[in-house]
């Protein structure tokens, strides 16, 4: 899981987790090694696109991307349950600012509105047991680099009982020459056994 | 646990929340049983009343004996609360009852007092009463009204009524005039108090003797209340003023002059609120939660069929619980605050929060809702999209669905990995299509299971086997939508009509992403597939048959429009525009 992060050695990521500051934006200028916070998905630098038409450039495009949504995914998934569990203030620095939640059946449209939310939702323990990521097609995303990922698993709210839940996300990236900033741009929820809860 | 098992029973008639859904299809909900014959669940009823107050009357014995000219014989009726308060009460009745000792008849046994806040306020109020000498508690009305018997009367699944309507129907019937104090609608109930055990008795005998508009009667559930933390405090005069102020105001309680040092003012229902006034779907939603330990297995087994047609969403429209009317006045909402922490410090400890609508320590859930979807014209399009892509993908020959789909579309699918279960047998034939990156290394399989290109996809989804979706079970999440995507999860069950496992039962989520394909239809680019038993959750029941889902109204396909559609979908490349009849 921690793949994408090896080439830092663990005294970097210290150094650079105490910095004030931390990357946010698309085209902000860093070193290779910006700062970031634990609330964000960084991946490698995306590949350049090849030629557009040519059979064999799509299917190597392709396997690109399925690795890079792998790597994408699971990355996201750690560090979206770990902050859902214990930094909740930080988990809407996740979500893009038009970003849409589901809920439940329950629509949460726009970062104020998911702060809200997430406040208002009791203390959580997830646990995954599922994950599952496909490239989105380009057609449906006019070329903004999107992953599916897909998880399920338990959850107990504080104060509730244990409940199966799915969960769906559609994560979007912001590529800058250094690295990619994955976001989420709409996230939904459900229990398993909704109707019973 | 018991209460479980009871709820069950009481849900094979019907949930206990309701999923609103404005944009559902009209029409009768497929797979509502009728429940048995509400005269005969009154019956059983009556019975079980009769069971409890029978123990309870001796245990209130002594309760009467505290109570200072009382003629009448008062019988307080069922406990409305936990049933861990039952049994703790029941544990009291075969003891001796002198009347030296103490007598905590709703005391909380250690057991109980985890300090779980989900229960009734009953807890709190509880652990004060213990606090008190004896001969101070269930005294008759004193002269100078800083103590009094309490009692809480609730009128169980109250919260259809409208609180007005309520009360001048209850005052109709009832003997002696009353003063409601704080009404209050909780979980499903509706609750207030009143100060007075003669009072308190004429108001269970009006229980059965009135009916709502639909014809069915309402009961009346009476329970000795403690002394609610707020009659013990006295208010300082000007800000007794201010509450006044806002009370004649804003709430629209009994025209009879009330005693303001008595009102049970809940601070958290102001904080609460002032989060929830935008949002009353909350502020329902917290009230209605239902938490299982609540709900008396008698009232659930009566009250199922009472909730036909009822939508929470309307609701808090309709009755403002007294909390609501507050949310606009926030200078008094302020110096109501400010009384707060007072109130809530008895000898100079954090004494618990009432629950009433839930506290801080307890954050409760939303309510889970049915079927989202954007607009009414996305949802005709993917209602439709999903009948012709289940009708062919159950039809026995999956080659139809190649027109559905993108050239270069993906497809993969999950089943559940729980290392405490063994996959059972049924799921069995998912698990080598199964792809789950979480345990998933190896990077060929990785690859290989994440089907790309139309012709691929077919062919996989061709090999698994054949299914029958229940149409009827569908609930649809349209979580994204964009001018040039639209992305949705079906969530609904399926059976296995061939082979070993045939007529068990799977559930499925299907997660589709789509873009606008010819003549008004939706070509599948994404597909990821998820598929999980539901036997091992016990949950299969509840998605079967008794919520309102996205299909309600649609009539199952016949053998012959099946046919009809497959011959005529595999002509013509996939026509959308299929009729319903």
């Amino acid at each position: 899981m921690r793949k994408c992060r090896s080439h830092w050695s663990q005294g970097d990521r210290e150094r650079h987790q105490r910095r004030s500051h931390y990357y946010e934006g698309p085209h902000t200028s860093h070193s290779s090694c910006g700062g970031r916070t634990r609330e964000e998905v960084v991946t490698p630098p995306l590949p350049e696109h090849a030629a557009a038409g040519s059979p064999m450039a799509m299917s190597v495009d392709f396997k690109t991307y399925v690795d890079q949504a792998c790597r994408a995914a699971e990355e996201f998934v750690n560090i979206y349950y770990e902050t859902m569990d214990k930094r909740r203030r930080a988990l809407t620095r996740l979500y893009l600012d038009k970003a849409t939640l589901i809920w439940n059946g329950n629509v949460v449209s726009g970062l104020d509105a998911l702060n809200n939310f997430f406040d208002t939702l009791p203390s959580s323990e997830f646990q995954v047991n599922m994950l599952d990521c496909q490239p989105v097609h380009e057609q449906a995303t006019q070329s903004q680099t999107t992953v599916l990922v897909v998880t399920s698993g338990t959850v107990k709210f504080d104060g509730n009982k244990q409940h199966y839940f799915n969960q769906n996300f559609l994560l979007t990236a912001q590529s800058t020459p250094n690295n990619t900033v994955w976001k989420i741009a709409s996230d939904c929820f459900r229990f398993q056994d909704w109707s019973s809860s | 646990m018991k209460r479980e098992c009871r709820l069950r029973r009481g849900r094979s008639h019907k949930p206990l929340t309701l999923i609103p859904d404005t944009l559902l299809p009209t029409g009768p909900c497929a797979g509502i049983s009728s429940a048995p014959s509400a005269s005969s669940k009154r019956e059983t009823l009556l019975s079980h009343t009769d069971q409890v107050a029978q123990r309870r009357a001796r245990c209130s014995d002594i309760y009467q004996r505290r109570l200072s000219s009382r003629s009448e014989k008062v019988n307080p009726g069922i406990h409305s609360s936990s049933h861990q308060q039952q049994d703790g009460e029941a544990a009291m009745h075969g003891a001796h009852m002198d009347s030296s000792v103490r007598y905590t008849p709703y005391a909380i046994s250690p057991y109980n007092r985890k300090g779980s806040f989900r229960k009734q306020d009953q807890t709190h109020v509880n652990m004060e009463r213990e606090q008190k000498p004896p001969e101070r508690r269930m005294e008759g009305n004193m002269p100078d009204g800083t103590l009094g018997s309490w009692f809480k009367i609730t009128v169980p699944f109250g919260i259809k009524y409208n609180e007005k309507w309520l009360l001048n129907l209850i005052r109709n019937e009832c003997s002696v005039p009353f003063i409601p104090v704080e009404f209050h609608y909780e979980n499903m109930h509706a609750s207030f108090f009143v100060e007075n055990a003669s009072i308190a008795y004429a108001l269970k005998n009006v229980s059965g003797k009135i009916w709502d508009e639909d014809n069915e009667k309402i009961s009346i559930f009476v329970n000795p209340a403690g002394i609610p933390h707020f009659a013990q405090k006295e208010l300082k005069s000007e800000k007794v003023e201010k509450i006044k102020l806002a009370m004649n105001q804003q709430c629209d309680v009994s025209q009879e002059a009330l005693d303001i040092q008595r009102l049970p003012f809940y601070p958290d229902m102001m904080t609460r609120d002032t989060k929830m006034a935008s949002n009353p779907g909350k502020c329902m939603a917290a009230s209605l939660h239902v938490h299982e330990e609540n709900i008396p297995m008698v009232m659930s087994a009566v009250g199922m069929d009472k909730w036909k047609g009822t939508e929470p969403g309307e609701k808090c429209a309709d009755r403002s619980p007294v909390c609501t009317t507050f949310s606009d006045n926030s200078s008094n909402i302020n110096s109501i605050l400010e009384l707060f922490p007072k109130l809530l410090c008895l000898d100079g400890q954090q004494s618990p929060r009432p629950t009433l609508c839930g506290t801080e320590a307890h954050k409760t859930l939303p309510t889970c809702k049915g079927s989202f979807f954007g607009s009414e014209m996305l949802k005709n399009l993917v209602l439709q999209f999903l009948q012709q892509y289940y009708l062919i993908y159950d039809s026995g020959d999956r080659q139809g669905l190649l027109s559905a789909y993108h050239d270069e579309a993906c497809f993969s699918l999950s089943i559940p990995f729980n290392p405490e279960d063994s996959a059972p047998s049924s799921l069995c034939k998912y698990f080598k299509d199964s792809r789950n990156i979480k345990i998933l290394k190896d990077p060929y399989l990785k690859g290989e299971l994440l089907r790309h290109t139309k012709r691929d996809i077919v062919d996989s989804l061709s090999a698994l086997p054949k299914t029958q979706h229940d149409l009827s079970s569908f609930l649809v999440d349209m979580w994204c939508q964009t001018e040039w995507m639209l992305c949705f999860s079906v969530n609904g069950v399926f059976k296995e009509v061939e082979g070993q496992s045939q007529g068990s039962v799977l559930a499925f989520t299907r997660t589709f992403i789509a873009t606008p394909g010819s003549s008004s239809s939706l070509c599948i680019v994404n597909d990821k597939l998820f598929v999980w038993d539901t036997s091992h959750q016990g949950t299969q029941s509840a998605l079967f048959t008794l919520v309102p889902t996205a299909f309600s109204s649609v009539p199952a396909f016949s053998q012959e429009q099946q046919k009809m559609v497959q011959v005529f979908s595999v002509q013509s490349g996939m026509n959308y525009q299929l009729s319903q009849k």
